[in-house]
This record gives structure tokens, C-alpha cells and sequence, in this order.
């Protein structure tokens, strides 16, 4: 299952790549998070690696991820290393003088057959809703 | 002359004799990758399941998750809490859930194991806990999960202390896990102890209720040993702070009672109606 939202920011790319390097600073920007904590001490970068969690219908899922694309101004991406099978990823592409259009894309895939694709299936409208939400704050970040 | 008493020893012990001993071995994270889907399901339509306070689990190591009961044969806060520990934790954790003897037997059962599901004795805590595991134990086990309906709130371990000697004597903290919504899952009308007692059945299979309620699909449900279809309650957990088990037991018996009394009359002041929650 893969949930895709866009939006187009009055900011460039730099300015929006200021709040979305740091993933240190993604739960003020994630709805939902229930655990985002460092596993690596390094810099944020390829390898760096995080434990979250999102609270879907109630229950937390998720895993440790690892960043695998950190491209600046360009594309931030991660998969998971345990829990439900994710990649995540953040894309920035220019939309004009001083604008910025960033696709959040999340694709996902639970184990469990018929009934791994059922939940897939019923948890991709809170996942929208959360994707929807994050660009928005994005938008206060970096329009304010 | 053989009496009576002598007959319910060798039950007893034919029947003990049947109770596996916990083998760590047969839990099998892939196989409960697989299954977390359909329980995520299950939680989260059927029951609507809320849990909380995961965060207050220490991060690793061994851990005594002490919980209050409900919800007869068919008890939801066991596989809601089993679900969200293993999503927060991740399946890697070593995570063990302790049960009465006789659903280790039950036939129909014998796939929980895998979940890491292992009869309800102290040497198979002990082994679990001293392997680095976090383990799961009910003490109100079936004295708790028959109480009736209206007393849905009230948090009754009938005295049972021995997950505080285990515990102290194994040096892990404890922590306690509060529920609601279990015990409306049906109405539990009374735990038939004098029942049990003229059928001897505490002596024979240290079962000290032989429950009736009003559940689905049987109407009238005596000892519920065929289980019944769960009422769709909004099922809330709420993780307690780790308590640390010292040499007095009494006062860490009275500590957990207090605390998981604590979280539940919260978490019921929270409820608006039975069922719906």
C-alpha cells in the first residue's frame, strides 16, 4: 500500500530542507507519534536510525527505521529495519521562484496475508490523514 | 481403604503431570509478525482498543507485567496488551504470557505457545523471567475474570501474592497493567464458588469458580468453558510506573493493588457507557 500528499510551499527548497534534515525535530512535525527516539548518535544522514512509532487505531506500530537518502534540498528517505515493512520519503522539487512542491509518501506492507492486506488496506485512510496533516505543519514551519 | 481425598491427589497429579513445562523455545517471533494484522484488526474495529503508558515499561531487560482480569474464557485485555507490547517492543523482545493450567491444554489452543504463551507456575515465570524476558501474569486469573458485571471496576486478586515473592526473589521490577472493558464483554452474573466447591472441582483443576452469564451465542452460560462471542466493549489499557519489589510482600502486594485500583477508577471515570465506552 502506498499513500502519497503533496503540497506546494511559498519557500525554496533550502528554507524547507532547514526543517526536514533534522529528523530529531520530526515530532513536532508527525501527527500521531507515540515514540520517535535516536538509536545512532551520529548526525542526521544516511544510516542514521530511529525507533517510531505511530498510534494507528489505537495501537502503536512501527520499528526502527534507517534513513537511506539524504540528498540535500532534494529527497530525505527511510526504511524500516523491524516492524511493519515501510519506506518513507520526503521529496522536494523546485515549483517556480521562491516555491517549493514536497511529495510525502509512505509505502507500507504488513505481514499476514489476506488479513495483512485488509489492515493495510483500513489503516491507509488515518495514514493519509496523517501525511496531510504533517505537510500542514510543514507549511506553518516554514511559511511563518 | 482408598478415600476420597486420595482419589483427588492422584487426579490432581495425573493432571499436573499433563501441564507442560514452559518451553521458551517455541515462541516464534515470524510466526507473530504474521498474526499481529489480524489482531490489529480485531483491536482496533471490534474493540476499539486504546493502550497507553507503553513508554513506562522499562526499554529492556526482564519485567513483571502484573494485570487486572476480565472478560471470562475469553479475556480481550490478554491479546490487546499482548498486540501493543509486541508493536512497541517489537516481536524481537522475549515476551511471555503466563495462563491457567487448563487453557495450556485446551486442545483448540495449542498454537499459543508460539505467541509465547506458557502455563501459569512459578518455575515456568522464573525460567522466563531469568532468560530476560518480559512476562505477563494475571494473579486474579480465574477468581478475577468471573467476578460479576458490576463489579467490573473493582481490582480482586483474592489474596493471590505469589507474583510478589517471584518478583523479589528474582529481582526484576514489577509493573502494573490497568484495564476496563473486559468484564462487558458480557454480563458475568456470579463466580459460583460454593458451586465449585460441592463439585470439587477446586480440588481437581484448582478451578475455584464455575461462572454464569449471559453471553452470546449459548444466552444462559454456565462456566463458559466453550467460551462465548466477546460484546464489542471498548477495550482502554493504561501502563502503570514500575514498582520495585522489596522484602516486605505484604506492602508490595497493597502497592500494585493500589496502583492498578488507581489506573482503573481513572480510566472508568473516562467512560461515558458500558460496551460503548
Amino acid at each position: 500500500m502506498r499513500v502519497e500528499r503533496r503540497i506546494t510551499l511559498n519557500a525554496d527548497r533550502d528554507t524547507v530542507w532547514t526543517v526536514l534534515k533534522d529528523p530529531d525535530d520530526y515530532p513536532s512535525l508527525l501527527p500521531h507519534l507515540q515514540r520517535w527516539e535516536p538509536v545512532t548518535e551520529d548526525p542526521p544522514g544516511v544510516g542514521s536510525r530511529y525507533t517510531v512509532l505511530w498510534e494507528v487505531g489505537g495501537i502503536p506500530v512501527g520499528g526502527v527505521i534507517e534513513v537511506v537518502e539524504f540528498d540535500t534540498a532534494r529527497d530525505l528517505a527511510w526504511i524500516s529495519i523491524t516492524g511493519v515493512t515501510q519506506r518513507g520519503h520526503f521529496r522536494l522539487r523546485d515549483a517556480g521562484p521562491g516555491r517549493t512542491t514536497v511529495n510525502f509518501r509512505l509505502a507500507y506492507h504488513s505481514d499476514g496475508g489476506l488479513l495483512g492486506l485488509i489492515a493495510d488496506r483500513i489503516a491507509a485512510r488515518q495514514v493519509g490523514r496523517s501525511l496531510s496533516q504533517s505537510l500542514r505543519n510543514l507549511q506553518r514551519l516554514v511559511e511563518s | 481403604m482408598t478415600g476420597v481425598s486420595d482419589i483427588l491427589d492422584w487426579a490432581r497429579q495425573k493432571l499436573a503431570a499433563q501441564v507442560p513445562k514452559a518451553d521458551l523455545d517455541q515462541r516464534d517471533p515470524d510466526y507473530i509478525r504474521d498474526q499481529l494484522p489480524g489482531l490489529w484488526l480485531l483491536a482496533s474495529l471490534y474493540f476499539r482498543a486504546d493502550v497507553r503508558g507503553l513508554d513506562r515499561i522499562p526499554a529492556d531487560g526482564p519485567v513483571l507485567l502484573v494485570g487486572n482480569h476480565s472478560g471470562g474464557n475469553v479475556p480481550p485485555d490478554t491479546f490487546v496488551f499482548t498486540l501493543a507490547f509486541c508493536s512497541y517492543f517489537g516481536v524481537e523482545r522475549p515476551f511471555y504470557q503466563l495462563v491457567h493450567n487448563l487453557v495450556a491444554l485446551y486442545p483448540a489452543l495449542r498454537w499459543l505457545p508460539k505467541f509465547g504463551t506458557v502455563a501459569a507456575s512459578p518455575d515456568n515465570a522464573r525460567l522466563a523471567l531469568e532468560s530476560g524476558a518480559a512476562v505477563l501474569v494475571y494473579p486474579g486469573g480465574d477468581y478475577e475474570v468471573y467476578r460479576p458485571s458490576w463489579q467490573r471496576h473493582v481490582v480482586d486478586f483474592g489474596g493471590r501474592k505469589g507474583f510478589v515473592r517471584l518478583a523479589r526473589e528474582t529481582a526484576v521490577p514489577i509493573v502494573p497493567v490497568a484495564s476496563v472493558g473486559g468484564q462487558e464483554t458480557a454480563l458475568f452474573l456470579g463466580r459460583g464458588q460454593v458451586l465449585a466447591r460441592l463439585l470439587m472441582l477446586d480440588k481437581l483443576f484448582r478451578l475455584k469458580s464455575l461462572p454464569i452469564s449471559v453471553a452470546l451465542p449459548w444466552g444462559l452460560n454456565v462456566t463458559d468453558w466453550l467460551g462465548h462471542i466477546p460484546l464489542p466493549a471498548k477495550i482502554v489499557i493504561e501502563v502503570q510506573e514500575p514498582i520495585e519489589a522489596t522484602d516486605d510482600d505484604q506492602a508490595v502486594y497493597d502497592e500494585v493493588i493500589a496502583s492498578l485500583q488507581a489506573g482503573v477508577d481513572r480510566l472508568a471515570a473516562q467512560r461515558h457507557f458500558p460496551v460503548i465506552g
